[in-house]
């Protein structure tokens, strides 16, 4: 999978959790999305592993800035590099 | 609800139908909101099931059934994060039925906190206080060569300081109190030794944990986290990463058990006390259909695989009956049939006097549920009923809504872990009095006298949605054609057997009316039913052969078959249908069947019957079943 069809999928998991979904864009943030709270963060990471199959390693989310580095993150995990 | 044996629903929640409804602000909003809550087992759903509670509370969709609802405050103290734990437990609380109101104490405060009199734990009065103290608070500190005596008393101390704690806080506020106890190590650190020495980490909290259980006080009730664990896995139920991101005491899954944990044991403290379990007879206490199998054909003993299974059950049932719980009898069968295992089986491992109360009749079961609760002066709220049938247990959850209603799963080598895990009977303490309960319902229920009974039966059978496909005998029923004429001895007028070449040979002979009947409804299909077989002579048909299995008793089959066969023999040129009932040991059910259907009767001894119905002023009966016509 490459960063475009994450973003995709990420964008069907957004839809399907928040009320008012955001559209994401590689700039999105948190911050942008009144939804976004630190508890749905948390459920957030859980739904990504378990879509992606994959594990974040310790503090590495937290480094990311924003959706696009996000996604690059899963890109990197799906190949275990 | 969490499921058994890893049995899991893999469907996802359908997030479109609840978001919907909270954007509509829709009053069905509540329920479905409480059911999927009870049904999901993943951390994610249950975060997306409180965001939605929340925003739908902050949108102004009002609650309903306010009345109902209980105010709680509880306090959540201890040596991990908290959250999100306490949102989990919020949502799972409040769906429950408790307005609750939060205090989180500060991470890993909990001794400053309850010690220091005046704090805000005790300006916030807690109702029910959970304390999970965290393992960082449970490790020997000398060497792993000490003496056992040494770390014993180590060991006891952790329990006294932590049980002193709970103490305070009691004291101080009344408050009831859950305490976490610790989970066991899951990496293999120390190979084989571990087990050798009390001072590893895996021997010290097991020791910890059984000082605290057997010295906590009556306030105190233990949220056995080491039993949580190892039912959901060690592995999985660890999570370092958590811990170093945001101290989190567990990985998400064992949160979810966690805080389902914790809202049973505070739920528990307001619900009524189970205190009968009624049972079904076939199929649940062994294996196969007393009244058609025989008591030789029944399942049950170590002769074979699923009779040792059954045999398990009940002798996990007769260690509830010496845990105080009341046991009772509630099955569609003769009386006199449903007790021959009891009394004569020698495997049965229920006997009796084992039961409170013995209903095996053909009444409805919620009617009968009711009957025995008046028998023995008790609330239905607090029975608890098993059976293998799903219809049963729907008429029973439809028509006895205070019965908690328990369908057992497909193979007998789960029930007893399903009763296990059912959560209902879990006692609080065993006195004598309770063992010696049976007896005294037993003669209470023999004092009281039958009451009728009136359930809307009709409106169960139009919810069962069922259809009956009725069709001339075809080649490739004649298997299950013959098994049935052979088999069935209750439901059954004439009692005439016929080998497989005879079914075979009345297939399309004229001046002959061979019908069966297959039903479905909507839990699944019931398969070929009933069966009759009709000669033609002259204007009258006379019914050679009615029977009928008797799993689909009181489901308007007769009805059904009864206008079918009308209908077909008008057709053929009939004006009349003669009946014939023959006597037999086992077929007392349908002695009245031919003048209940509207037949007029002839010649009626005490061995036999001759009815006849008149076609031209038969009406068709009235049935919820829709018929499909076959061939």
């Amino acid at each position: 999978m490459n960063r475009d069809s994450v973003m995709a999928r990420l964008q069907t998991i957004f839809d399907d959790i928040f009320l008012d979904p955001p559209h994401l864009t590689p700039e999105t943030t948190a911050e942008d999305v009144p939804e976004w709270t630190s508890l749905l963060h948390i459920s957030l990471l859980v739904t990504v592993e378990k879509a992606f199959n994959v594990r974040f390693r310790v503090g590495e989310v937290e480094s990311t800035k924003n959706v696009g580095e996000f996604a690059d993150l899963i890109v990197r995990r799906m190949k275990g590099a | 609800m969490e499921t058994i044996n890893g049995d899991k629903t893999e469907a996802r929640l359908n997030k479109a139908e609840l978001k919907d409804l909270c954007r509509r602000l829709h009053p069905r909003f509540w329920p479905l909101l409480k059911q999927r809550t009870d049904e999901a087992t993943e951390f994610d759903d249950l975060i997306f099931l409180s965001t939605l509670r929340k925003r739908a509370i902050a949108d102004g969709l009002a609650k309903q059934n306010l009345a109902d609802v209980r105010s709680l405050r509880m306090a959540i103290l201890g040596g991990c994060s908290l959250y999100p734990l306490s949102e989990l437990l919020a949502h799972l609380l409040d769906t429950a039925g408790f307005a609750c109101q939060f205090f989180s104490g500060d991470y890993d405060n909990f001794v400053a906190e309850i010690m220091e009199p005046g704090g805000a734990i005790y300006e916030f009065r807690p109702d029910v206080t959970l304390l999970l103290p965290g393992v960082q608070r449970c490790k020997y500190s000398g060497l792993l060569t000490d003496p056992r005596e040494m770390v014993e008393s180590f060991a006891s101390d952790t329990a006294k300081q932590l049980l002193s704690l709970c103490n305070t806080l009691h004291d101080r506020t009344s408050s009831e109190i859950i305490l976490g106890n610790f989970m066991l190590p899951a990496r293999r650190d120390l190979g084989e030794f571990r087990t050798r020495t009390l001072a590893s980490d895996w021997s010290f909290r097991k020791c910890v944990n059984l000082e605290l259980g057997l010295n906590a006080p009556h306030f105190v009730r233990i949220c056995d986290l080491e039993f949580l664990a190892n039912r959901r896995g060690a592995l999985q139920s660890e999570d370092p990463r958590g811990w170093f991101e945001s101290k989190q005491l567990c990985s998400t899954d064992l949160l979810v058990d966690v805080s389902r944990e914790v809202t049973q044991l505070v739920t528990a403290r307001y619900l009524p006390p189970k205190k009968l379990l009624a049972l079904d007879l076939d199929n649940t206490l062994w294996g196969g259909v007393v009244a058609e199998d025989g008591i030789e054909g029944i399942e049950i003993g170590d002769t074979s695989p699923r009779g040792e299974a059954f045999k398990t059950f009940q002798k996990y049932i007769v260690s509830l009956k010496e845990r105080g719980v009341l046991l009772a009898i509630c099955s569609k069968n003769d009386h006199a049939v449903a007790l021959e295992p009891f009394e004569k089986h020698p495997e049965m491992q229920l006997r009796v006097a084992d039961f409170a109360s013995i209903k095996a009749n053909w009444q409805p079961k919620s009617d009968n549920l009711r009957q025995i609760a008046k028998d023995l002066n008790l609330h239905l709220d607090s029975f608890v009923f098993v059976d293998d049938n799903p219809a049963e247990i729907e008429v029973v959850r439809q028509f006895a809504p205070e019965v908690t209603a328990i369908l057992l799963t497909k193979d007998p080598a789960d029930y007893a872990g399903q009763l296990q895990d059912c959560g209902l009977f879990e006692p609080r303490s065993i006195t004598v009095e309770d063992a010696q309960r049976t007896v005294q319902y037993r003669s209470e229920n023999e004092r009281q006298t039958l009451l009728a009974s009136a359930t809307d039966m009709n409106a169960y059978l139009e919810s069962l949605e069922m259809k009956a496909a009725i069709s001339a005998f075809t080649k490739l029923d004649v298997p299950r054609l013959a098994q049935l004429i052979n088999k069935s001895n209750q439901f059954n007028l004439t009692t005439r057997r016929r080998t497989e070449a005879e079914v075979d040979a009345l297939i399309g002979v004229p001046d002959h009316l061979c019908l069966s009947v297959r039903l479905r409804d909507r839990f699944g299909d019931h398969g070929l039913v009933s069966i009759v077989i009709g000669r033609c002579s002259g204007d009258e048909l006379t019914i050679d052969t009615w029977l009928m299995s008797c799993r689909v008793l009181k489901r308007q089959v007769e009805e059904t078959l009864l206008n079918e066969v009308a209908r077909r023999s008008k057709a053929m040129g009939c004006s009349r249908i003669k009946g014939i009932y023959i006597k037999t040991e086992k077929n007392d059910m349908v002695r009245t069947f031919f003048s209940t259907m509207g037949f007029d009767p002839v010649d009626v001894t005490d061995a036999r019957g001759e009815y006849t119905l008149e076609l031209a002023t038969f009406h068709p009966r009235p049935t919820t079943i829709a018929v499909q016509e076959g061939s």
